[in-house]
C-alpha cells in the first residue's frame, strides 16, 4: 500500500495557482524530501494532504484514504506544520495532554513523546519561553503521540542549530529505516535534507519539476569520470578504443564519458599506466536544484 | 465526544485567562452588591421614593440577587477567546489535525463554553448569597424563597450565563480576530444591550435581545426609575435565549467547517 499518494492536486488562492497538477507518491520505509523554493506550493500540498485545505481538484491520500475520513488520524499520521502553533502560556506537557484527550490516547503518551525528543526536563515549563528549536522538537513530539507509521513534516529543520539538525536527520532515518515509517519532509534548504532523504520530489511555482531517487538526481545521464594518469597519451586512445568519449582537460587530466571508474581502471592496468586519480563526477545537487527550480 | 470535551476543558484551564476573568467578575459583582446594599432604602429627593428598596424587603433581595447575572459578559469573552486564541496562536492546526471532523470540535467547544458559564454562575451565586442573606437578615428582613423568587432568579442566572458562553463562541468563530471579538462582546453587552434594555421606548426591541430575554427569564420586576420594563414571559425569555444559542452554534459550525486553514 502506498503510504502517501498525491494525484493531479491543484489549489488556487484567488488568482494565484499555489499547486498546479502535482502528483507523487511516498512509500513506507523511505524518507522523501519535498523540495522547492519558498512559495513553491509545498505547504499548500501538505495542508491539502492533511485535510486543512480543500483542493480545487485532484486527490491527496494517506494509506489510500482521505485524511479527514480516518477514524483515528493521529495513530496513522504524525504531522508537524509550523513550530509557532502553541499557546505561549501553556506548558509543553499540557499541550500534549490536550492532544491526548482529543485523540483518546492515555496521558502517559505525553511524557513519553516528550522524552523521545529530549524535552523531558522542560515539560512543566510554559512554551512562551521556548527557543524555536525547542518548539520544533515539541511539535515533533506531538506527531509521535499516536505512534503513527506515516510522518508529514513541513520545514522541520527551521530554527534548529547544527546539532539539532544532525539529531533530526538521525531521528528521521531511524523512523523510516528502522521502524518502516513513510516520511515526507519538506524543505527549501537542500543541504538540510541532502544527507537524510532517499527520494526527492522537486516543485517550483506550483508544478512538479523532478521526482526520483537522490542517486538518480545527482548522477546525471551524462556523468563523467575524471582521470589523472602518468601517461595520458597512451591511456587516452586506449579508452577511446574501448568506446569512451575522452576530453583532455589539461596536461595529465582526462574527462571520460561512456565508461565507469572500474572500466577505466581495468584499461589503465592493461596499458600499464599509473592512475593518480579516478573520480566519478557527481553533479552538484545544489546546482541541479537551482537549475530545476529556475533560480539562478 | 467525551474526550473532545475533556480536551477543551483542559485548554481552558491550562492557561491563565479563566481565573483572571473569574476574579474580575467577582470584583465587579462585589462592587455592584456594595452599591445595592449601601444605597438600599435611601430616599431620592427628586422622586420622593427610594430608588432601591429597603434591605428588609423581598424586592431588595430580588434586586440584589440578580446582580449574580453580572458574570455573563466574562463568560462571553471566555467563549470568544476559546475560538479566537486557536486562530491567534495557530493551535487550530493541531486541533483539526487531531480531529478532522471540525463540527465535533465546535460541538465540544459549545458544551465546554456552557459548562464554564455554569461554573461562573455558581461562583457568582455563592458570592451573592454570602452578601445578600446576612444583609437582609441583619436588617430585620425575612428570607422568603417564594416572595423574593430566589430559585427563579438563580435558575435564570445559571441558564443565561451558560448561553452567553455559546454566544461568545459563535461570535469568535464569526470574527476570528481576538481583539475584534472581545471588543464586539463588550460593546454588545455594555452599550447595545444596555441601551435597548434600559430605555423603555426601546423595550419592544430590547426584550428580544439576549440581555432582555435573560431579564425575562429571571422575571426581574423592579422599577429602576425609568419606568417598569415589559419583558417577555419567563418561558418566552427562555425560548429566545435558546434560539440565540442555536443560532450562534450554527454560525460557529458553518463558518468553521469548510474554511481553509492556511
Amino acid at each position: 500500500m502506498t503510504a502517501i499518494e498525491i494525484r493531479d492536486l491543484a489549489k488556487s488562492f484567488g488568482s494565484v495557482k499555489a499547486v498546479d497538477g502535482v502528483s507523487f507518491t511516498v512509500e513506507a520505509g523511505s524518507v522523501t524530501g519535498y523540495l522547492g523554493p519558498n512559495g513553491a506550493g509545498k505547504t499548500t500540498t501538505l495542508r491539502c494532504l492533511l485535510g486543512l485545505v480543500t483542493p480545487d481538484s485532484g486527490e491527496a491520500l494517506v494509506d489510500g484514504r482521505r485524511y479527514v475520513t480516518l477514524p483515528q488520524p493521529v495513530t496513522e499520521v504524525g504531522a508537524v506544520l509550523e513550530a509557532t502553533s502553541f499557546h505561549p502560556g501553556r506548558t509543553a506537557l499540557d499541550h500534549l495532554r490536550i492532544l491526548c484527550a482529543a485523540a483518546g490516547l492515555p496521558d502517559e503518551r505525553a511524557g513519553e513523546s516528550l522524552a523521545m525528543v529530549g524535552l523531558a526536563d522542560v515539560g512543566d515549563k510554559r512554551v512562551g519561553g521556548f527557543s524555536l528549536g525547542m518548539r520544533q522538537r515539541l511539535a515533533l513530539s506531538s506527531a509521535l503521540l499516536g505512534r503513527p507509521k506515516i510522518f508529514i513534516l513541513d520545514e522541520p529543520a527551521n530554527g534548529l542549530d547544527p546539532a539539532g539538525i544532525e539529531w533530526l536527520r538521525g531521528f528521521l532515518r531511524h523512523l523510516a529505516h528502522d521502524q518502516g515509517a513513510a516520511v515526507l519532509v519538506s524543505s527549501h534548504v537542500l543541504a538540510e535534507v541532502e544527507q537524510t532523504v532517499d527520494n526527492v520530489v522537486i516543485i517550483a511555482r506550483g508544478r512538479l519539476v523532478r521526482q526520483g531517487s537522490l542517486a538518480e538526481l545527482t548522477t546525471n545521464g551524462d556523468s563523467a569520470v575524471r582521470v589523472r594518469a602518468s601517461d595520458t597519451a597512451t591511456l587516452g586512445p586506449a579508452l577511446e578504443a574501448a568506446g569512451a568519449k575522452v576530453e583532455r582537460v589539461e596536461d595529465g587530466l582526462l574527462r571520460v564519458r561512456g565508461l565507469d571508474a572500474s572500466a577505466v581502471g581495468q584499461i589503465a592496468l592493461d596499458q600499464r599506466v599509473v592512475l593518480t586519480e579516478v573520480t566519478q563526477e557527481r553533479s552538484d545537487l545544489q546546482k541541479v536544484f537551482l537549475e530545476l527550480t529556475g533560480e539562478r | 465526544m467525551t474526550g473532545l470535551v475533556k480536551a477543551e476543558v483542559r485548554k481552558l484551564f491550562t492557561t491563565r485567562l479563566w481565573w483572571i476573568m473569574l476574579l474580575v467578575m467577582l470584583v465587579l459583582i462585589g462592587v455592584n452588591l456594595t452599591f445595592i446594599t449601601a444605597f438600599a432604602g435611601v430616599t431620592n429627593e427628586a422622586s420622593g421614593g427610594a430608588a432601591i428598596p429597603g434591605r428588609e424587603t423581598a424586592e431588595w433581595v430580588q434586586t440584589a440577587w440578580s446582580a449574580g447575572a453580572g458574570g455573563s459578559i466574562f463568560v462571553m469573552i471566555l467563549g470568544v477567546v476559546m475560538i479566537t486564541s486557536e486562530y491567534r496562536y495557530q493551535t487550530v492546526t493541531g486541533t483539526f489535525l487531531t480531529t478532522p471532523r471540525r463540527g465535533r470540535v465546535i460541538g465540544a467547544k459549545l458544551i465546554t463554553g456552557a459548562l464554564a458559564g455554569l461554573l461562573f454562575a455558581l461562583v457568582a451565586l455563592v458570592l451573592v448569597a454570602a452578601v445578600v442573606i446576612p444583609a437582609t437578615l441583619l436588617s430585620g428582613g425575612e428570607l422568603s424563597l417564594s416572595e423574593s423568587r430566589i430559585p427563579q432568579v438563580s435558575l435564570g442566572i445559571l441558564v443565561s450565563t451558560s448561553l452567553y458562553g455559546l454566544f461568545g463562541i459563535g461570535l469568535g468563530a464569526l470574527v476570528r480576530n481576538q481583539i475584534a471579538g472581545i471588543v464586539g462582546a463588550v460593546v454588545w453587552a455594555y452599550v447595545i444591550e444596555s441601551i435597548f434594555t434600559a430605555i423603555p421606548v426601546l423595550h419592544p426591541v430590547g426584550k428580544w435581545l439576549p440581555g432582555g430575554a435573560a431579564q425575562a427569564l429571571m422575571s426581574i420586576d423592579v422599577d429602576t426609575g425609568l419606568g417598569r420594563p415589559e419583558w417577555l414571559p419567563a418561558w418566552g425569555g427562555a425560548l429566545v435565549l435558546i434560539a440565540y444559542g442555536l443560532l450562534f452554534a450554527v454560525v460557529a459550525s458553518a463558518t468553521t467547517v469548510r474554511r481553509d486553514i492556511t
